[in-house]
């Protein structure tokens, strides 16, 4: 039997209404979408739904009392809590560098880092 | 970053957010020698430090950074621009002399007050929150409701929570992502409330804040009243009738200790009315020409202090232009006055900038007053663009190429936003 999803695009401002049509594991048909990351957002939300994330880390000896960082590569939505707590265990030290490795191969997936969003100065 | 002003300058900009970076990298590429930029703030880049969330830079840099990885970026340029930074600087006055120079009153920490004199000057103040203040929540005041960006703020700068069980009134973008910011951080938000009948937040937002942790949103529900004495215990929510009036027999309580308010925000003008240039009562920043002139000459405006943006690409492109159009200003170039008023018509709440000349191609911010799809925009009888749909939430924007506007001889053009033709299918 055919069932039908209803996804909203996220992939620009726009937010495509987008629907997925599916039978058991199969996409039949994908509609909705204005431009080619709609119909690739579908399927990926169909099949392995993921999250940009990114948090804040505590830092000693910077103006601010805490670092922006992201993670490299999506996070499988389902453990974006736990990425969040693991991520907040971390403490780091002014000074850091924008792009700077904080973790590497993040909750074991190889090349994908916790990084620094900006720089901060060492400040005393 | 400089320690302080030197000299006489082409360009000041007032404010080193996106656009004030913008508009000083605008005015170096149009020739302009000598460019400040004054903040307010221990560093420039503005709000963008605070927004660490990622969807910055689509347009611009065609890769999409965080807030932070944006301002860092353009900050690098600003200095390799050898453009001038002042950081802890108010600019308290402008004055005009007889021959055009501007005097900028600006009070630095460290060396209190003092005077720059400069050519031309660009007004990227940004905006603020609007507050309880400005919505007359009932109810008593304890500690606890705050806007929702100096919530993030203090979250993602300064180190500490606002609270642990958040409510949210309005469903701005700021709002939203601080609903998922907070949940992150091992708050519990219990609901985010909309007086109107739709969201006011980019669809994305309400997938990825609100429908991935399970948030809830009441639509056409708002805050009726506050209660707790030093801090924040409960608010009552009720439903709105039609008039947007709070329906108090179908109140009820929710248990909270912080209240966010995303309800919108304010263009900060104190300084451009306190210089008596002619302001939009709608946008509640200044009229511009088409080279994002205010009404006074040599001082221009672009960013959030002219328009709120949803997007900081769409800031920065028109802060480019504002300062190209701001160094030339100080480099003595006179670009003929624009012959064409631009008006909103059917539909469109504003459009700026407020006048056109058919000597270049424009382009054309505006928001609708309703949602509407799918829909078409008529600019006089110049041209149609279909669009799939318009909200109020997104903004409009669009290009008038100069061919078109030679063909028109009236001295007002009006934009509607209509219905599609019927008949006709749109895909």
């Amino acid at each position: 039997m055919i069932k039908a999803k209803q996804y909203t695009c996220i992939g620009c401002p726009i937010g495509c209404p987008l629907q997925l049509q599916h039978e058991g594991k199969n996409i039949a048909e994908i509609s909705g979408y204005e431009c080619d990351r709609g119909a690739k957002y579908a399927k990926q939300e169909f099949t392995d739904p993921r999250r940009d994330m990114s948090t804040t880390v505590e830092i000693i000896g910077a103006r601010w009392k805490r670092l922006p960082v992201k993670v490299t590569g999506p996070v499988e939505k389902d453990r974006v809590m736990e990425a969040a707590r693991k991520i907040h265990e971390l403490r780091v030290r002014a000074p850091i560098k924008l792009g700077q490795i904080l973790i590497e191969d993040f909750l074991g997936q190889k090349d994908i880092h916790v990084v620094a969003c900006r720089s901060m100065e060492r400040i005393n | 970053m400089l320690d302080r002003m030197e000299g006489q300058y082409d360009v000041v900009v007032v404010g080193g957010g996106p656009a004030g970076m913008g508009a000083a990298l605008g005015a170096r590429d149009s020739g302009a020698e000598r460019v400040l930029i004054l903040d307010r703030e221990p560093e420039a880049g503005g709000i963008l430090w605070q927004c660490i969330h990622s969807g910055f830079g689509l347009h611009y840099f065609r890769e999409e950074l965080t807030g932070p990885e944006y301002a860092e970026r353009f900050l690098e340029k600003v200095i390799d621009y050898d453009v001038d930074l002042v950081t802890n600087s108010y600019v308290s006055g402008i004055s005009v002399d007889s021959d055009g120079t501007k005097s900028v009153r600006v009070m630095n920490e460290a060396h209190g007050m003092d005077t720059v004199n400069t050519k031309s000057v660009v007004l990227s103040m940004g905006c603020r929150e609007r507050t309880r203040g400005s919505i007359r929540i009932p109810g008593t005041r304890p500690s606890g409701v705050l806007p929702a960006g100096l919530a993030q703020k203090i979250v993602n700068l300064k180190g500490y929570l606002p609270g642990k069980r958040i409510a949210i009134l309005g469903s701005g973008d700021i709002g939203l992502i601080m609903a998922r910011r907070l949940t992150l951080e091992g708050c519990e938000v219990v609901g985010v409330f909309e007086i109107m009948p739709y969201s006011n937040g980019l669809t994305r937002n309400l997938v990825q804040c609100l429908e991935d942790f399970g948030i809830p949103l009441h639509l056409s529900t708002t805050v009726a009243y506050i209660h707790g004495l030093d801090r924040l215990e409960k608010i009552t929510v009720a439903p709105v009738s039609k008039d947007l009036k709070p329906d108090m027999n179908r109140a009820r309580d929710v248990k909270c200790d912080t209240l966010l308010l995303s309800i919108g925000l304010i263009p900060e003008n104190e300084l451009s009315l306190s210089l008596g240039i002619q302001m939009d009562v709608v946008t509640g920043g200044p009229r511009v020409s088409s080279t994002l002139e205010t009404s006074m000459p040599g001082v221009f405006a672009s960013g959030n202090v002219l328009h709120v943006h949803d997007l900081v690409d769409f800031v920065t492109r028109e802060s480019l232009l504002a300062g190209q159009f701001a160094g030339e200003w100080a480099q003595g170039v006179r670009r003929p006055a624009d012959n064409i008023r631009l008006v909103p018509g059917d539909n469109v709440r504003y459009c700026v900038p407020h006048s056109l000349s058919p000597e270049r191609e424009h382009t054309i911010y505006m928001r609708c007053k309703e949602a509407m799809m799918p829909c078409r925009i008529r600019v006089g009888n110049l041209m149609e663009k279909k669009l799939r749909f318009v909200v109020p939430a997104e903004m409009i924007i669009f290009k008038i190429k100069p061919d078109l506007l030679d063909k028109f001889h009236g001295d007002t053009l009006r934009i509607d936003i209509l219905p599609a033709k019927k008949g006709k299918r749109h895909d």
